[in-house]
C-alpha cells in the first residue's frame, strides 16, 4: 500500500458538517468543520475541499470514505455508511484509550454509549421523543438571553451555587421561560448554570440506562456541546466522575469514520 | 367507504391468487390477507351478527354461534396501514383525548366518531390486557347503546382461577343467545374446536420451520399474525391458512431458502409492528437481518376438549403471558430467545401503551440474562405524525452494527 494513501470520515449532522482525513498510519493529517445549513451537500463538499487543502491535497485526491451522522447516505462515493454511534465509540478509542462510556450530545441527539476495553460498542441510548438538552436547544436558550453560544461555559463559571431551577425542558417553553427570568432580572450567569444542571439531569438519566454506576467508569464526552465546559462539569458532578474531553470534540465522529474507511480499505 | 375497501381487496387478492396458481411463487400471506379482507366484510357488511371485542375474546366460541366477531384494534391497525388514521385521532384530540393515550384505541375512537364503525349487536370486552382498551369497549358500548359482557381475566393465579374464567364464558354464552335468539348448537361448538385444535397443530409446525436457519418467513409473511389469526379460530379457514404457511415454509426450508436473502442477523420483535407505512422492513432486510420471531407468533396453549371446552378456552386465555404477572412475560420470551436463536431484541415500546412501556426495564433485563441485546424504541406504531424516520433508523442500524461487532468479537476478531 502506498504511503500516501488516505482515508476520510465525514460526520453530517444537524449543526454542523465535520471531516476528518487520516493517512495510511491513521494519524489525523487534517479536520474541518462547516455550518451544515439547509443544504447538506453543498456543506459535505466544503468540509471535504477545506479537509483536503488543508493537507495539501488535489480536490480529486483519491481517498476512501466513511459517511455517518443523519445524512451518512447523502455521501456520494462512500465506502460505507456507519451510524455515529459506532464511529463515536471507534473516534474516542483513539484520542483517549480506555474509556469506556461516552456521552455525546451533538446538534439534535443526545447518547450515552457504552464501551468495552477494546472500545467496542456494547450498549447504547439515545434521546428520544424531543431534541432538548442538545445544541439545537442551547442555541435557542443562547438566543434568548442574547449571548453567544460559546460564551455559555463562560458564564456558567461566574454562577454561584443556587437554586434557580428551570421547570420546563421543552425547547419552546424553556426559551420563554429563560426570557420571563431575563425579564425579572435574574443573572445570565445563574440562568445559564441552571440550564446546564437540567441538561445534566436530562443526560444523567440517559447514562443510568446503559450503567447504573459509573464510578469505576472512564468516561468521556463528545460531540459540539462538550465545547461548553458548564455543561461537562454539571454533568460530571451528577454522575460523581470526573470526565475527559478530547481536543475538537465535535469531530470525534469523523475521525471515528476516516479510521473504520482505513480498516475497511484494509490498510 | 371502509367496506368498499374491503370488497376491493377482496377481489384484488383473489385475482393475484388465480394468477399464481400453478407457479412457485410464494402465496401464505395473500392467503392469509384474503381471509382478513373477508372478514373486513362481514364485519363492515351489515348482514350478519357482529361483536366487537377485546382483545383475548374467545373468538372461536363466538363464530360457533354465528358471530362474526373482532378486537376493535384490529381497525385502528388497519387505519394506519392504509393512510386513513391521522382524521381520526385528530376527531379524538378535538374532543379532548390526550395524545398520551394509546392510538390505537384513539383511531377506533375517532373512527366511531366519525361515523365509520359499524353498530355491533353486542360488545365483548376482556379487562386485560390493557385498560385502556375496557374504557374504549366502553366508549363504543355507550355509543352505540348497546350491551357488553366483560370477561374479568384474573392476573394472577388465584385457586380455582380456571373454573371463575370458564364459568364466564358459560355465562357469555347465555349472554349471547339472548342477544342472537339462538341456542347454542353443542355439536357445532365442538366441530369449531376441533378445527380449533387442528389449526394449533399446524401453527406449531409453522412456527418450528420458522425456527429454521435460515428462516423461511420473508419480510412480511408473519407481520402482525398470531394476533389476528386467532381471529379466524374455529373456522375452516383457519386450519387452511395455517396448512398453506406449513407447506410453503416446508418447501422453502427442505430448498434451503430463507425469507431474507442473506440472512445475518436474526432478531426478535416485541408486541406490536409498526402499522403505517415506514422503511424499517426494507432497512432491515437490505442489511440481511430477519424477524425471524414476533412476540405474538408462538402457542402457549394446549388442545382444547371439544366436547366440553369451556376450562380449555379458559386456560388457553389464561396462558397469554402479556396479561399475566411480567415473570410469565420474560420466561416467555427468554425461551423465544433460544428457540429461535435470535442475536437481539426490537421493543418498540408504542406510546400511550402502559404495559409495554412499563414492563420495559423488566424485558430487558430478562433478556440481558440470556445474552441478548435490547433495542428500546419509543415509537407510535398507529400514529405516523410522531415518527422520525432518521432518528428510527440511526438506532435500528446502530443496533445491528453493535451485534455484528459482538459477533466479530465473539468470533475472536
Amino acid at each position: 500500500m502506498a504511503d500516501d494513501t488516505h482515508y476520510l470520515g465525514v460526520d453530517i449532522g444537524s449543526l454542523s458538517c465535520d471531516a476528518v482525513l487520516v493517512d495510511a498510519w491513521g494519524e489525523v493529517v487534517a479536520w474541518a468543520v462547516v455550518p451544515t445549513g439547509a443544504r447538506n451537500l453543498e456543506a459535505i463538499a466544503s468540509a471535504r475541499q477545506q479537509v483536503l487543502e488543508r493537507a495539501g491535497l488535489d480536490a480529486n485526491a483519491p481517498v476512501s470514505v466513511v459517511a455517518t451522522g443523519y445524512g451518512r447516505s447523502r455521501v456520494e462515493d462512500r465506502l460505507a455508511a456507519v451510524t455515529e454511534i459506532t464511529c463515536h465509540a471507534r473516534g474516542i478509542q483513539a484520542l483517549l484509550p480506555g474509556t469506556t462510556l461516552l456521552v455525546d450530545i451533538g446538534g439534535q441527539d443526545s447518547k450515552a454509549i457504552l464501551l468495552d476495553s477494546k472500545g467496542r460498542v456494547v450498549e447504547f441510548a439515545m434521546n428520544d421523543k424531543c431534541a432538548a438538552g442538545t445544541g439545537r436547544f442551547l442555541e435557542a436558550m443562547a438566543r434568548a438571553m442574547q449571548v453567544e453560544l460559546q460564551q455559555l461555559g463562560e458564564l456558567d463559571r461566574l454562577a454561584r451555587s443556587g437554586s434557580l431551577t428551570l421547570s420546563s425542558m421543552c425547547t419552546v417553553f424553556a426559551e420563554s421561560e429563560v426570557v420571563s427570568l431575563v425579564a425579572d432580572g435574574a443573572e445570565v450567569p445563574q440562568i445559564v448554570g441552571a440550564l446546564h444542571r437540567a441538561i445534566a439531569a436530562r443526560t444523567q438519566a440517559l447514562v443510568r440506562r446503559v450503567c447504573p454506576d459509573t464510578a469505576a467508569r472512564a468516561v468521556a464526552m463528545s460531540g459540539g456541546v462538550a465545547r461548553n465546559l458548564g455543561v461537562v462539569r454539571a454533568i460530571g458532578s451528577l454522575l460523581g466522575c470526573e470526565i475527559a474531553v478530547p481536543p475538537e470534540p465535535d469531530t470525534v465522529g469523523a475521525l471515528g469514520a476516516a479510521l473504520i474507511a482505513r480498516e475497511r480499505a484494509g490498510a | 367507504m371502509i367496506l368498499p375497501y374491503f370488497e376491493n381487496l377482496v377481489s384484488g387478492i383473489e385475482t393475484k391468487l388465480r394468477d399464481l396458481e400453478g407457479t412457485d411463487e410464494p402465496r401464505a400471506r395473500k392467503r392469509f390477507a384474503l381471509e382478513i379482507a373477508r372478514l373486513g366484510v362481514r364485519l363492515f357488511g351489515g348482514r350478519e351478527p357482529v361483536a366487537w371485542c377485546g382483545v383475548l375474546a374467545p373468538f372461536d366460541l363466538l363464530s360457533a354461534m354465528g358471530v362474526t366477531s373482532c378486537f376493535a384494534e384490529f381497525v385502528g391497525a388497519m387505519l394506519a396501514s392504509t393512510g386513513g388514521v391521522e382524521p381520526m385521532l385528530a376527531a379524538t384530540e378535538g374532543t379532548g383525548y390526550s395524545t398520551d393515550g394509546c392510538s390505537y384505541h384513539r383511531a377506533v375512537t375517532g373512527a366511531t366518531q366519525q361515523g365509520l364503525m359499524p353498530r355491533p349487536d353486542f360488545l365483548v370486552a376482556t379487562s386485560a390486557p390493557c385498560t385502556g382498551g375496557l374504557a374504549m369497549m366502553e366508549n363504543l358500548a355507550r355509543h352505540f347503546d348497546k350491551e357488553m359482557f366483560v370477561i374479568h381475566i384474573p392476573t394472577r393465579d388465584e385457586p380455582d382461577v380456571v373454573g371463575y374464567l370458564a364459568g364466564q364464558l358459560r355465562e357469555l354464552v347465555r349472554f349471547v343467545e339472548v342477544r342472537t335468539g339462538r341456542p347454542l348448537d353443542r355439536r357445532r361448538l365442538a366441530e369449531a374446536m376441533e378445527r380449533t385444535n387442528r389449526t394449533r397443530e399446524l401453527l406449531l409446525e409453522v412456527y418450528e420451520l420458522a425456527r429454521s436457519r435460515p428462516s423461511p418467513a420473508r419480510r412480511r409473511d408473519l407481520f402482525n399474525f398470531g394476533l389476528v389469526v386467532s381471529l379466524l379460530l374455529g373456522t375452516e379457514t383457519a386450519v387452511d391458512v395455517a396448512r398453506t404457511y406449513r407447506d410453503e415454509f416446508a418447501r422453502r426450508v427442505a430448498a434451503g431458502v430463507g425469507g431474507v436473502p442473506g440472512e445475518r442477523v436474526r432478531l426478535m420483535w416485541l408486541q406490536n409492528r409498526i402499522q403505517f407505512r415506514s422503511p424499517v422492513e426494507q432497512l432491515l432486510e437490505q442489511a440481511g437481518v430477519a424477524v425471524v420471531v414476533d412476540e405474538f407468533n408462538t402457542v402457549t396453549w394446549d388442545s382444547i376438549d371439544p366436547d366440553d371446552p369451556f376450562e380449555g378456552i379458559a386456560r388457553r386465555t389464561l396462558s397469554i403471558p402479556l396479561c399475566r404477572p411480567a415473570q410469565r412475560r420474560i420466561d416467555l420470551l427468554q425461551r423465544l430467545a433460544r428457540d429461535y436463536q435470535v442475536d437481539g431484541v426490537i421493543n418498540p415500546c408504542h406510546w400511550g401503551c402502559r404495559q409495554g412501556t412499563g414492563m420495559r426495564g423488566l424485558v430487558e433485563e430478562g433478556m440481558r440474562q440470556v445474552g441478548v441485546p435490547v433495542l428500546n424504541l419509543e415509537v407510535d406504531c398507529i400514529d405516523p405524525r410522531n415518527f422520525a424516520p432518521g432518528q428510527l433508523v440511526t438506532r435500528i442500524e446502530a443496533f445491528v452494527e453493535l451485534i455484528e461487532d459482538r459477533r466479530g468479537a465473539r468470533d475472536g476478531g
